[in-house]
């Protein structure tokens, strides 16, 4: 699921503070609370590239899971973080099940954007390139994306299709991509 | 008699002196001196005590509230309710027995001379109103009426009711000739003024004097003596004794002023109580000024009947007498017999009761013999009768105590609420009980309970609220509280609690509040939670400096360490539950947050909302309250 096991992950402070397990009755110090999570997941699936996390096996990791302090958050909890970074445009429900996230430490136009600035300064404008070619070709392994999830990819580039920027055809697992 | 300066308790009201027992209080009591009322008397409480009669007004009560000792009081009479004249409690003084009438006090600023309309016109004062002087002289005895005659025109001229001889700048005040305009010299006016009182003296018994500054109903009702001197309504002349209609102002015959019953301008009555008859003293403060003739308590409400029952009786008991007496004669074994109490005896073969100094377990056996006869007689004279009850009280809760204590009940558990028990015994002869207070007085009953409360709260003897942290749950108060009133008189929650409501309202030094979760707490007035909050406060940056006991997996010198509701009740001496509510407070204002854990609920700062890396915890949480 990851590339290659990078240094440790920094935690904030916050990770450290007990209470910050614990869901605060306060709505504002909850907002706070919630915020703190979301910018904690971020950097976190950011740090080790994640694009989805299955909310079963994340609860166990350190992301929710303190062992110094012996401190966990819980599942319902969990999904109420999930929830909320949902409606900050900060994750999105794989499934209606609700089990798999996708985690938008960046946005899919964010990603677009990416795109853009990449293709256009190594000059591939009207060259037609592979999804996997962008994924996991040798000319996009300094980049972000590469290694990135093909769905995400293909998220991001629906919007460039949108917005008429680029054309996506091509089967089921052989999609091919031309910018403008 | 005189009007002595009263001092109020926290809860405004009279502070009792030692010995002094409260007999009954009732509310809406008006003030009168003689017949005029006492200006900001005029709506209060009557305390009745063993000792005193005190008043204290609803408004402004440090500022307006008096005592007259009992023991000045010659007698007291009772006056019914008649027309719109609210019934009456007159309070007659004991004869002085250095009694001189100075001229000053006898021909003083009486406001019920009788000065003629025409003279009143041209003085634009009150003529009710004493001009500047210091003391209350009104008095039915002081009463003149004389004329001068004027040396220009010869037309007599009555003499101004201000007019005094004794004080130097009179001459000023004397007014012109009514007739011819022009100013007496100031020997004849006090020449007049002489004469009328020196006639005046032997006949001022009987005399019917005409009293202008009295409305017609007061008259009829306050002077009920006089009327059937004048058949079918008329009025004597004072001087000529020409029997003159009712409604004539003056006699017909020689012009002398008659005391007709034209109501008074009602200008004077209207900032007081306008359907109430009576005339109103322009007088500011009645501290310390003797009373000449008499104090009226005009009862509005009701009570005047139990008020005067009880002032009769405590009028006879005389228990000012007691203050400095020796205490009522004891056992001989008496001073010794208390500590004895629990000295085991079965000695039943011992008869003579004469102290012979007997050594060994014999002499310990006559001792406690000695000490639970002499119980015996204590309790026996107690029950006697209720008065003897009331007298012996204090022995009778020392000895109850006494028993109390040595037969174990008082268990380690429950020191300090006994503790607060045995002090509440000199609460005894404070309380407010409902049949204190005049009948269907309900709100009287709540307020005064309240005050009570209050009272019993802020009493620095007891520390009642001192003890609890400045803060106690009412439930708590309600059952200390009642256990003090040692199993009689209890109040009930609900009074209870609408007393306690009220403490707002009648601005007293305790408050109640209400917590979000519905508890009720007591609190003094002038604690907010902002001082709770700042409490905290010092005692998280407390935290933060001192190093855990043990090893924590978190940064100690950053978020400190967590406090339980435990803690806290023990650092401010607070209990658990108040201590939750107020943790649950702080959270709620954002100055902490919970971590819920097996070990159970702890409170922390609040970290979350703010950046734990930006250092002081004080200024963003005080950015945070703002």
């Amino acid at each position: 699921m990851t590339t290659q096991i990078k240094e440790e992950f920094q935690f904030p402070k916050t990770y450290s503070f007990p209470p910050f397990f614990t869901p605060q009755p306060n709505s504002n110090t909850r907002h706070s609370q919630l915020q703190k999570w979301s910018s904690l997941i971020q950097s976190y699936c950011r740090h080790y590239k994640l694009y989805r996390l299955n909310l079963i096996d994340a609860i166990e990791t350190p992301l929710f899971h303190n062992a110094a302090l012996k401190k966990r958050v819980s599942l319902p909890e969990a999904r109420e973080i999930l929830e909320f970074m949902v409606g900050d445009g900060r994750a999105e429900w794989v499934d209606s099940g609700k089990g798999v996230v996708w985690i938008w430490w960046r946005r899919p136009e964010e990603w677009a954007g990416l795109l853009v600035d990449w293709v256009e300064s190594t000059g591939q404008k009207n060259v037609v390139l592979t999804v996997y070619e962008l994924v996991d070709g040798e000319d996009s392994v300094s980049q972000e994306w590469h290694g990135m999830d093909t769905d995400v990819m293909m998220k991001s580039l629906n919007v460039l299709v949108k917005r008429g920027k680029a054309q996506v055809f091509g089967n089921e697992g052989q999609e091919g991509v031309k910018f403008f | 008699m005189f009007f002595k300066p009263l001092d109020l308790t926290t809860a405004l009201r009279p502070s009792l002196l030692l010995d002094e027992t409260l007999l009954f209080v009732q509310d809406a009591v008006g003030l009168y001196e003689g017949k005029y009322k006492i200006p900001n008397y005029q709506d209060g409480h009557a305390y009745l005590t063993s000792h005193r009669v005190c008043y204290v007004a609803v408004e402004e009560p440090r500022k307006h509230s008096v005592a007259i000792d009992l023991k000045d009081i010659d007698r007291a009479e009772y006056q019914a309710r008649f027309l719109k004249s609210s019934p009456k409690i007159t309070l007659y003084p004991k004869p002085r027995k250095d009694i001189k009438r100075s001229g000053s006090r006898s021909t003083g600023a009486s406001p019920s001379r009788s000065p003629p309309p025409t003279f009143l016109s041209t003085r634009s004062q009150s003529p009710l109103a004493p001009t500047s002087a210091p003391q209350l002289k009104s008095s039915a005895s002081t009463l003149v009426n004389a004329t001068w005659i004027c040396p220009i025109c010869s037309f007599s001229n009555p003499v101004p009711s201000n007019f005094d001889p004794s004080s130097a700048p009179a001459a000023s005040l004397v007014p012109p000739c009514l007739a011819c305009g022009i100013k007496p010299p100031f020997t004849t006016v006090l020449k007049a003024a002489i004469n009328a009182a020196a006639s005046r003296e032997g006949t001022a018994t009987n005399t019917v004097i005409p009293d202008y500054g009295n409305g017609g109903l007061s008259q009829k009702s306050g002077t009920s003596n006089i009327l059937p001197l004048y058949p079918a309504g008329s009025l004597s002349c004072p001087r000529c004794t020409f029997v003159n209609h009712p409604s004539l102002i003056e006699c017909e015959i020689c012009g002398a002023s008659l005391g007709n019953s034209t109501p008074l301008p009602a200008s004077h009555e209207n900032d007081y109580r306008s359907e109430s008859p009576a005339p109103v003293f322009e007088q500011g403060s009645i501290r310390n000024t003797e009373v000449t003739e008499c104090v009226k308590l005009s009862f509005r409400g009701s009570g005047e009947k139990i008020f005067h029952e009880r002032l009769r009786g405590a009028l006879i008991q005389r228990k000012w007498l007691l203050h400095n007496a020796p205490p009522a004669p004891q056992q001989p074994s008496q001073s010794s017999g208390l500590p004895n109490l629990a000295v085991p005896g079965s000695t039943n073969g011992s008869p003579a009761p004469a102290r012979s100094p007997a050594p060994g377990i014999a002499g310990l056996e006559q001792r406690g013999l000695e000490a639970r006869r002499n119980n015996e007689v204590v309790i026996g004279n107690a029950f006697e009768d209720l008065e003897a009850l009331m007298a012996s009280a204090k022995q009778i809760v020392a000895l109850a105590e006494t028993l109390a204590r040595e037969s174990g009940m008082a268990d380690e558990g429950s020191a300090e609420t006994s503790a607060v028990l045995s002090e509440s015994a000199a609460a005894l002869g404070m309380v407010t009980t409902k049949d204190m207070l005049g009948s269907g007085a309900e709100s009287l009953y709540l307020s005064e309970l309240a005050r009570n409360l209050a009272e019993y709260l802020t009493d620095d003897r007891k520390g009642v609220l001192q003890k609890e942290g400045g803060i106690m749950s009412l439930i708590d108060l309600w059952a200390i509280f009642n256990r003090s009133r040692n199993g009689v008189e209890l109040v009930s929650p609900s009074d209870f609690q609408r007393a306690a409501e009220l403490w707002e309202k009648l601005k007293l030094p305790v408050r109640l509040r209400r917590f979000k979760s519905g508890l009720l707490v007591v609190q003094r007035y002038d604690w907010s939670d902002e001082q709770t909050v700042r409490q905290f406060q010092d005692w998280l940056s407390e935290l933060r400096q001192t190093p855990p006991s043990e090893p924590v997996p978190w940064d100690w010198r950053t978020f400190g360490r967590a406090i339980t509701a435990q803690e806290t009740a023990q650092r401010f001496k607070w209990s658990v539950g108040v201590a939750s509510e107020e943790l649950e407070m702080a959270e709620d204002r954002g100055i902490l947050c919970r971590e819920e854990g097996i070990e159970g609920l702890k409170f922390w700062g609040n970290y979350i909302t703010l950046d734990p890396n930006s250092g002081d915890i004080n200024s963003g949480i005080s950015n945070i309250v703002i």
